[in-house]
């Protein structure tokens, strides 16, 4: 249920040909269906005491009174706060060639002000990509910069008493500038006499296929079968072209840091993170500082969509603290975050496939072209999702070629957001698939089911870019027949009426959908949890709350595991001080890997609280259960309250000990949640306009743990589908200056624009997932874009390649048709 | 200069810059509760009941709040007892990472005041919240929470009375935000 961003393990080689093309013999052996599932994790409906029910969330009556505390709220508790701001290149690349601070510097009021030059400003390179060590991503950033590389580029940055004194500040640095001709084609970069944004080693901890003479961050390849033959042999080929624009985060908490030193001479964080155990790694790497004396705690987050999967404002911040040597908050403005942040990387995608005259796919080619903007962060491991994440789909396809080009220009920074690739990924491979069906006069939904993942598929296009033990995985949980089923129901799909003008026509399109939980063979969460005397838990845990309910989520695993309430759980987490580590609120792994980490630390706990059970009712733990907020006798029916051992334990005549449980997990699965999303529109033949009258998703993310909360999942997810497909895109000047700097401009959907959604649950049981669960967060960002084209060709017959689907490109494809 | 305002129910003096807004004062005073989110006017996370309209309270300069009656989130119930509007958006998890949610919340309070209607349709409770931005729900939840709150308002809160001192305060919808260098579309 985490609302987080995915993080592909690294395309390991350029190029991974399958030994055969053939599946392996031992493939059966390797990846089996079955999974030693411990006892108690399949639990039917009327079993579940906390899990599959509303459970209040955590948070909700401290939010719904103001009460929530968010970074920025932490102002009035730190005294002599100074505030931070930045002054940002003006033009798009170029080198800064010189900074007068002085004036400023001399201002009353301001504590500090520093630039590349500064003392306290680290020179060296390094990632904003809050990924696992080493990062799969460049190291080609530097805190602040004296090349610039995008409008937006930090150059120096101020701390002074108040924003206004800081502002002033800002306007009295003098900066002079030479200028460079910007790159701002994508497939321009890459050619040899374009200009180059990066000298080749400037850049360490470079990604496969780095070319950076020629402007490319990452190049990769990966093959299954033989995808040339089968084009050769195919009695059927299509090929298509699409192409996706930027699409901005609208973190609803504009990221914000507050640094200071402590009582304890230890840097203390509050930071507005999705990870704050890599942020804390990467501050104590750049300023090379132990990281036993850096402390990040995550208080609220106004959200992250992976715009906080990074550490983009806390070194600018931490080096401010140094150099005023008092605390420092830097809260990003709203036009910062829309020009110099992180955005969806936008590309340029080309699919091509084979198909015999029954339907059956015999090869799928996918290529894409990702801009990722001035700088590198998640470029790869991005792209390569892309593919990973909808082409296993359809996983009995024999033959199957990806890759991808990053390509760098003077544009903003593209990065994690929520989808993580997949969202583009999916508009091409589900339209191309679409129009597939179409030419070959089929039903697109019956073309897909011929084709679609089933339970016990080996998928081994999920691993087309890697190698090892991370290569293929078995699908043990499918709900995809049950999702289009129960969608096509609910959308009608077998029945739609035509509206009664002649020019008005109704159409539905469908999209299937596919993610991921976690990042498969990289993710670790640890999980600890003690009991007080009067029966309630104290559970600390590394998973970061960005919003989507991960505290509740805990609260409910650790409650089902320990046979209490859910209300009786308190929850601290993503503090790393307190809590044990994690990788964060990423990926779609919060549910799955923080979830069963929780889960093993609860009955581990239990462990102990059986025995003094046992010790209580004199009877041999192995007969005892835990339920109803009890230790019960399974033969005699006696029992104990949690509230009588938590005393006993603590208090008790001869032996004492506090009841607790500890447990780390990490896993190489990451078991796909699947979708199918149906649109239904009406369009203008004459116009172009068009309504979405109703939009239906119907979601197998295995055993919902809190079905309320993966509803907002699904719907929040959908919302930002839906602005891809018609709303979104950055506009620019001709020199690179963005032009989109607001939410007026820029026009995220407001509550006015929403077509009316509805959401179905399809429950399967994952055995490797905590009480059978998957994932949500991401699988919904998918759907709409491809859905709504395909219902547009369904309702008027034209096709549209590019996002955002317009009237104006409606009426241009209908007026090319006539 | 100093801003006199009838702050949830009772009249307090505030010291403010001339360039400050109604929310910059707001939020130095310990009133939190209204979220920071683009200073403006575009997102409605700042919203407050100022003379018994929903107003977003970074485009209202703090001078022009003289003498207003101004309501906040704090306002309203307790994490004990909640008002019904909190407890519709509570009940129907209407909220995820809550940043938007103190403005929802005043922007429904302020809305079904002046509309009440136990049968609130879809169509008004978009209106309701029009103002208000929502990146984590898709609105689903919310226009639900609404509708589920005009029914548990109904007769549990009587139309405020609009008495404010100063009735001309206005959005400054001309002169941008009120800081300058946190920049917006002004320009």
């Amino acid at each position: 249920m985490s609302k987080m961003e995915e993080e592909e393990p690294e395309p390991e080689d350029a190029t991974v040909e399958s030994e055969t093309g053939e599946p392996e013999v031992d493939a059966d052996e390797r990846f089996p269906m079955a999974w030693d599932e411990p006892a108690g994790n399949r639990k039917e409906p009327e079993e579940r005491e906390n899990i599959s029910q509303f459970v209040e969330k955590y948070d909700a009556r401290k939010i719904v009174t103001g009460e929530a505390k968010y970074t920025a709220d932490f102002r009035d508790r730190i005294p002599d706060l100074a505030e931070g701001k930045v002054l940002r290149s003006e033009i798009a690349h170029g080198h800064v060639k010189s900074i007068d601070t002085s004036d400023a510097e001399a201002m009353d009021g301001v504590y500090a002000v520093i630039t590349p030059w500064s003392d306290v400003v680290p020179d060296r390179v390094y990632t904003s990509a809050g990924q696992s060590y080493p990062e799969p991503t460049p190291w080609d950033l530097t805190v602040l910069r004296k090349k610039v590389r995008m409008v937006g580029d930090p150059i120096a940055a101020v701390a002074a008493e108040d924003r206004e004194t800081a502002d002033r500040a800002l306007r009295k640095i003098h900066v002079e500038y030479e200028e460079l001709e910007p790159v701002l084609d994508v497939e321009a970069a890459t050619d040899p006499d374009a200009p180059q944004l990066f000298e080749e080693d400037f850049v360490e901890n470079q990604q496969s296929g780095a070319d950076y003479s020629r402007n490319l961050q990452s190049s990769f390849e990966g093959e299954l079968g033989d995808v040339e033959g089968a084009f050769e042999d195919a009695e059927n080929v299509l090929e298509t072209e699409w192409e996706t624009p930027y699409q901005n985060h609208c973190v609803p908490e504009p990221h914000t840091t507050i640094a200071y030193r402590d009582e304890d001479n230890r840097h203390h964080l509050i930071s507005s993170t999705q990870v704050p155990y890599h942020t804390r790694r990467q501050l104590a790497h750049l300023f090379d500082v132990p990281i036993r004396d850096i402390r990040v705690e995550k208080p609220r987050i106004g959200a992250g969509f992976g715009s906080k999967q990074a550490m983009v404002i806390e070194p600018i911040t931490f080096a401010l603290s140094l150099a005023a040597d008092r605390p420092v908050i830097y809260e990003a403005s709203r036009r910062e975050e829309f020009h110099a942040m992180r955005s969806r990387h936008p590309m340029k995608l080309k699919m091509k496939t084979a198909v015999d005259d029954d339907g059956t796919l015999q090869a799928m080619d996918l290529f894409a072209l990702s801009n990722t903007g001035a700088y590198g962060p998640h470029g790869m491991t991005v792209a390569g999702n892309v593919g990973t994440k909808p082409l296993p789909i359809y996983p009995r396809v024999p033959n199957v070629r990806f890759g991808a080009d990053v390509v760098h220009t003077n544009l903003p920074i593209g990065a994690a957001m929520r989808g993580y690739g997949a969202p583009q990924g999916h508009f091409a491979v589900e339209s191309h698939v679409d129009e597939v069906a179409r030419e070959l006069g089929e039903d697109p939904v019956e073309f897909r089911s011929k084709n679609h993942v089933r339970e016990g598929d080996l998928d081994r296009i999920s691993g087309i870019l890697g190698e090892g033990k991370k290569h293929a995985r078995r699908i043990r949980s499918c709900g995809m027949a049950e999702c289009i089923e129960r969608g096509k129901e609910a959308i009608g799909y077998d029945d739609v009426e035509q509206p009664e003008d002649d020019h008005r026509h109704r159409g539905v399109g469908v999209a299937l959908v596919a993610q991921g939980s976690g990042v498969a063979g990289d993710e670790l969460g640890a999980a600890h949890i003690k009991m007080n005397e009067d029966g309630s838990f104290i559970l600390q845990v590394g998973g970061v709350d960005t919003g989507t309910g991960t505290d509740t989520m805990v609260s409910q695993i650790a409650a089902e595991a320990l046979g209490c309430d859910a209300g009786d759980i308190v929850v601290h987490a993503a503090d790393t001080d307190i809590a044990p580590f994690d990788y964060g609120a990423y990926a779609s792994s919060t549910t799955y890997i923080t979830g069963q980490s929780v889960k093993k630390a609860a009955e581990d706990a239990k462990e102990t609280l059986l025995k003094w059970g046992s010790k209580l009712l004199d009877e041999p733990p192995d007969r005892l259960v835990a339920e109803g907020g009890e230790v019960k006798s399974e033969v005699t029916g006696e029992s104990v309250t949690l509230e009588d051992i938590g005393y006993e334990s603590m208090y008790g005549g001869d032996e004492r000990e506090q009841v607790m449980g500890e447990a780390s997990h990490s896993t190489d699965e990451s078991p796909p949640p699947f979708g199918a999303q149906f649109v239904d529109v009406t369009v203008d033949a004459e116009t172009g306009e068009f309504d979405v009258n109703r939009i239906t998703f119907a979601a197998d993310l295995g055993v919902a743990i809190n079905p309320p909360l993966a509803e907002g999942q699904i719907e929040g997810g959908e919302h930002m589908s839906l602005e891809l497909a018609t709303s979104g895109g950055y506009e620019f000047e001709d020199d690179g200056t963005p032009k989109t700097l607001s939410f007026n401009r820029y026009g995220m959907p407001r509550a006015t624009d929403h077509p009316p959604m509805e959401t179905i649950l399809v429950e399967t049981h994952e055995p490797s997932g905590p009480f059978g669960a998957k994932s949500i967060a991401e699988l919904p960002t998918n759907g709409v874009a491809p859905a709504l084209g395909n219902a547009i060709r369904d309702a008027v017959g034209v096709r549209i390649h590019e996002l955002p689907i317009t009237p104006e490109r409606i009426k241009e494809q209908l007026d090319e048709e006539e | 200069m100093e801003i006199k305002i009838a702050i949830n129910g009772s009249e307090e003096r505030f010291e403010a810059k001339q360039s400050d807004s109604l929310l910059d004062v707001l939020r130095r005073h310990g009133y939190t509760g209204a979220k920071r989110g683009c200073d403006t006017g575009d997102c409605g996370f700042c919203a407050v009941i100022v003379d018994g309209e929903a107003r977003k309270s970074c485009v209202v300069p703090a001078k022009r709040a003289e003498g207003a009656t101004v309501e906040t989130i704090e306002s309203l119930g307790t994490q004990d007892d909640l008002h019904p509007v909190q407890e519709a958006f509570v009940d129907n998890t209407a909220l995820q990472c809550g940043f938007c949610t103190p403005g929802m919340i005043m922007a429904t309070t302020a809305y079904l005041r002046e509309n009440p209607d136990p049968d609130l349709d879809d169509a008004e409770a978009r209106e309701a919240i029009d103002d208000v931005l929502c990146r984590c729900t898709g609105y689903k939840k919310i226009v639900e929470s609404v509708q589920d709150a005009a029914e548990r308002m109904d007769g549990r809160e009587q139309v405020a009375a609009d008495g404010g001192v100063a009735s001309d305060v206005e959005e400054r919808a001309d002169d941008g935000p009120a800081d300058p260098g946190d920049g917006g579309e002004s320009a």
